[in-house]
């Protein structure tokens, strides 16, 4: 392949290692549901939740999509492309007043 | 026929492939469309007075996750493929895809297992229950569509390897463009699965 | 010697590059589908001319008894969505499928069959909006009646009537029975999908293909507009489409989304909506400032006033017009913080569009002007854009938008920036680059007669409107009584109206008469600026003989001219020896080109839409089921089909 790659891409060994992080992140979160089932507050494991979502959001952006090993164009499309619909998004749901209700549950 | 027009015409101004720049492209606008779909079901999910059930109160979370699992693994053949098309390793390519698209098809079987199981409770829950309901299954249906298509891709091109003899870069279809797509499949539904199973 | 591939067998064999119709059927190549864009964006102009005709007898007086309500409806509704879906956008599309790669110093698109899918899809979409009238059927919501009393309107009322905007739950199943408004929202589905691949092929265009030394600082002016239009499509069009999947769905699948019965949300519908329909008139305006940002340096003799700010203004209003949607819903009852908020933030697109408009008159300022039609056209878009411009900052005044509303002061706005503005700018670009079409020249004559005649039936028909709104004549209605005393006013905007309607008379015939017979053109007629009339005229099939190498902005301007000690220009000693060279190479390229091979693949493609649409509206009909699987399965089997097809035929993979 012709096309310039700034850094080596993993070899197989480490695509599975990353596999069986995103694994345990998984069961990390389904744990948390049930110890929120339990009783632990929500205002602890909500944000969590979200913490451990967007960890394994970002792995697989970085390493499965490659971002992390591409020319910074492509970084660029992904988070103009993600930051822009979080924050479009944020400002309707506030419209609607949908992020006051959440923030209360 | 001169080498030199051909040089010429491939273009790369960036020094990016052009179909991987393509498809980066049209992610990013599908992050648009999620993040509609998405506030679709925030927007409704939690607001007082529909007719039951609500979406958050027929989930059956240890089957999902099993399906959640799944669809990560997938992830994980998709870029083994995609390794191996680098090494020229036709062989594993093709068995990678073939994994690939399977998992995705165990993935959307969940799906409709778990759609069908909705629908039949008894007090169901169907598009037209309420609004939280219809944004529920229009988000997660999107999804599982786009998880369809990926799977078409994905066994189009394994018929393209067996057809040519190999997968080459001078057809249309290419699998790291594919392979982008696939996981940005997956990157949906890790959001999804947090957003709209685990939080209540 | 464009390189023409012969057919090797798939299933059916490849079609060779001919000039019969199945060429232009089969077409990849970007000029053509320009062209193909743009005659029948034309058309639908002419389409959406007449609805518009139609409206302006019945409200010419008062108590007019032309039309129908429910036939007023339908014809204000497909005038709307005829002038934005139907003409501007896709003669935008014809202006960049034509222009970008000349402009960049390309032979083509990046990806020209998906191109060519574009453009099928769209005519398709249209088709199926326009086939509303024969086959769409209008409903009395449940228990009611139709406007005006009717149970059942008549041919000319059974089309789309929701307006362009297709308000929730008006236009949705409980109050609008029948299929009209399938055909609308899925009609728009079609059409939004089109410009979407276009969006992602032009951006791929402008980032990939680019010629040697064409940095991105160095492009034409229209080629930057193109890219954040494509942008602006790219960002915007997915949530129409989230939007217009739900109403389908409430329509055709029970879903609850906008059923205010059972706990919809009629805002929501609003929100979707606009976030998509504000960065759409940026969609509208772009293209006709790029083509005003070319055409005043070349006929002021001087290069543009601030290149970099007109550049980076144009991206700021499409970054910015994402951030004031809900100036569209100032009297929705959204929250007095959210009126402020957007207040402010429409006000602020203000400054970028005042930076354009004082570059342009810096431009000119000093310039030798030639008052050629391209110049006529730019000119009197500057003055009218700015009428529109300022009456849309009135709307940005919160409690005076509240008078504004639903009054014809609105349509006086959007009629001035969207007609004074975005149509007088296509007029523009289609006498500047009607010779890098044809070879040929339009007549000057006819032009002035057309760019006048335009001129005054323009500010006939929409500066009355100002007042009139004001007054208090409400919008979408179909007649106002006698007492109002709307009647002079009406009576001079319908004047106003046929007057515009005479002026692109002349215009069609001016073009048909120049194509036949207009003055050939040479090379370089306008002695311009730019990369594309570098080229020979009509363009040749592969653009550039030799691929072109840029060493700045404004590069061919350049080659022929030097500036003295107080920055006038000084024609080169060998201009015209260099303008013969580029001549000679564009003719005659020094070296085999290969341009990708036709397919008909795009087509069919395009085409199961058609099956896909008439199939979903009637899927509870006996044959509407099938012929929707049989509109999907055709529509995977040809992309299918398309990723086994080489780019171009019988040659090696040209990547590594």
């Amino acid at each position: 392949m012709a096309q310039a790659q700034t850094k080596a891409h993993p070899e197989p060994k480490q695509y599975v290692q990353i596999a069986l992080l995103l694994a345990v992140l998984t069961g990390v979160e389904v744990a948390l549901y049930y110890i929120e089932q339990g009783g632990v507050s929500s205002s602890i494991v909500y944000p969590t939740l979200i913490i451990l979502a967007a960890l394994k959001f970002v792995i697989v952006v970085a390493f499965y999509m490659h971002v992390r090993y591409e020319k910074s164009l492509i970084a660029r499309f992904f988070t103009v492309g993600f930051f822009g619909a979080l924050m479009l998004y944020t400002v309707v749901l506030g419209t609607f007043g949908v992020l006051a209700s959440l923030g209360g549950q | 026929m001169s080498d030199i027009a051909h040089d010429e015409q491939v273009h790369e101004t960036t020094g990016i492939e052009t179909r991987k720049l393509a498809m980066w492209i049209f992610l990013s606008s599908e992050f648009m469309f999620f993040g509609a779909l998405i506030s679709n079901y925030l927007l409704f999910k939690g607001r007082p007075g529909f007719p039951e059930p609500y979406p958050s109160e027929v989930f059956d979370i240890p089957f999902t996750s099993v399906s959640s699992f799944v669809l990560l693994m997938s992830s994980l053949t998709m870029v083994l493929a995609d390794h191996a098309l680098h090494k020229d390793d036709q062989r594993s390519t093709r068995t990678w895809l073939v994994a690939t698209a399977l998992l995705g098809m165990v993935f959307l079987a969940g799906q409709v297992f778990e759609f069908a199981g909705f629908v039949t409770e008894e007090v169901p829950m169907k598009l037209s229950t309420n609004p939280a309901a219809s944004a529920f299954f229009t988000l997660t249906g999107f999804h599982g569509m786009h998880v369809l298509v990926g799977v078409i891709m994905l066994l189009t091109l394994v018929g393209v390897s067996f057809r040519k003899g190999k997968l080459s870069t001078a057809t249309g279809l290419n699998l790291e463009s594919v392979a982008l797509y696939w996981h940005f499949v997956d990157i949906i539904w890790i959001v999804i699965f947090t957003i709209v199973y685990l939080i209540k | 010697m464009a390189n023409t591939g012969a057919p090797t067998s798939t299933i059916f064999r490849r079609p060779k590059q001919s000039s019969s119709w199945t060429d232009w059927l089969t077409t990849v190549d970007h000029k053509k589908i320009g062209i193909m864009y743009g005659y029948s964006a034309f058309f639908f102009f002419v389409l959406g001319g007449i609805e518009a005709l139609i409206l302006r007898l019945q409200l010419a007086g008062p108590d007019g008894s032309v039309l129908e309500a429910a036939e007023y409806n339908a014809m204000f509704t497909m005038h709307g969505t005829t002038m934005v879906f139907l003409f501007v956008m896709p003669i935008g599309a014809a202006f960049f499928n034509y222009m970008l790669p000349l402009l960049i110093g390309a032979r083509d698109v990046a990806f020209p069959r998906m191109n060519a899918l574009s453009f099928w899809i769209f005519i398709f979409g249209g088709i199926f909006l326009y086939s509303s009238f024969l086959f769409g059927t209008t409903g009395p919501p449940a228990g009611g009646n139709l406007p005006g009393g009717a149970t059942d309107a008549s041919w000319l009322g059974s089309t789309i009537n929701g307006g362009w905007f297709m308000y929730q739950p008006n236009a949705g199943p409980r109050f609008s029975t029948g299929t009209v408004l399938d055909y609308g929202s899925i009609g728009l589905q079609i059409l939004g999908l089109s410009s979407l691949i276009a969006s992602v092929n032009f951006i791929a265009t402008v980032f990939n293909m680019r010629a040697k030394g064409m940095k991105l600082l160095r492009m034409p002016v229209f080629a930057w507009m193109t890219t954040v239009v494509a942008f602006l499509l790219l960002f915007s069009l997915p949530i129409i489409a989230v939007a217009l999947f739900m109403v389908t769905f409430d329509r055709q699948l029970g879903t609850l989304f906008f059923d205010t019965f059972q706990g919809g949300d009629a805002i929501l519908w609003q929100h979707l909506f606009w976030l998509f329909g504000h960065p759409e008139v940026y969609i509208l305006i772009l293209p006709a400032m790029g083509i005003v940002s070319e055409v005043l340096p070349v006929f002021s003799r001087k290069p543009l006033f601030g290149y970099p700010a007109v550049v980076f203004a144009g991206a700021a209003i499409g970054f910015l017009g994402f951030g004031v949607w809900a100036h569209h819903m100032f009297s929705s009852g959204i929250t007095p913080v959210a009126q402020a908020a957007f207040g402010l933030a429409t006000m602020t697109i203000a400054v970028p569009t005042g930076i354009k408009i004082f570059n342009w008159l810096g431009t000119m300022w000093m310039g030798k002007i030639k008052f050629t039609t391209p110049m006529l056209f730019s000119l009197g878009f500057v003055a009218l854009f700015v009428v529109g411009g300022l009456s849309g900052v009135t709307h940005s005044i919160v409690p005076a938008d509240w008078q504004q509303t639903d009054t014809y002061y609105i349509v006086a706005h959007f009629h001035y920036v969207l007609f004074g503005g975005a149509i007088f700018g296509i007029f523009a670009g289609l006498y500047y680059w009607f010779p890098k079409l044809t070879g040929r020249m339009m007549s000057e004559k006819l032009g002035k007669v057309h760019f006048w005649l335009m001129f005054i039936g323009m500010n006939l028909t929409f500066g009355p409107m100002h007042w009139l709104g004001l007054q208090g004549m409400v919008r979408r209605t179909w007649k106002y009584p006698e007492e109002y005393n709307f009647g002079t006013w009406n009576m001079v905007v319908t004047v106003g109206a046929y007057i515009i309607a005479l002026s692109i008379a002349v215009f069609m015939v001016n073009w048909i008469k120049s194509k036949r017979k207009g003055v050939p053109s040479g090379m370089d007629p306008w002695d311009a600026r730019t990369i594309e009339w570098s080229i020979p005229n009509p363009t040749p099939e592969w653009n550039f003989g030799v691929n072109p190498e840029v060493q700045g902005l404004d590069d061919w301007w350049h080659r022929k001219y030097d500036d003295d000690e107080e920055g006038r220009p000084v024609r080169k000693a060998d201009a015209d020896a260099v303008i013969a060279q580029f001549h000679e190479q564009g003719v005659n390229p020094p070296a085999p080109i290969h341009l990708p091979s036709p397919s008909y693949f795009p087509f069919i493609a395009g085409l199961s839409f058609l099956a896909i649409g008439y199939g979903v509206i009637y899927h509870t009909r006996g044959w509407g089921l099938p012929l929707l699987i049989f509109g999907v399965v055709l529509l995977l089997s040809s992309l299918i089909g398309w990723s086994l097809e080489p780019i171009e035929e019988e040659h090696e993979e040209v990547h590594a």
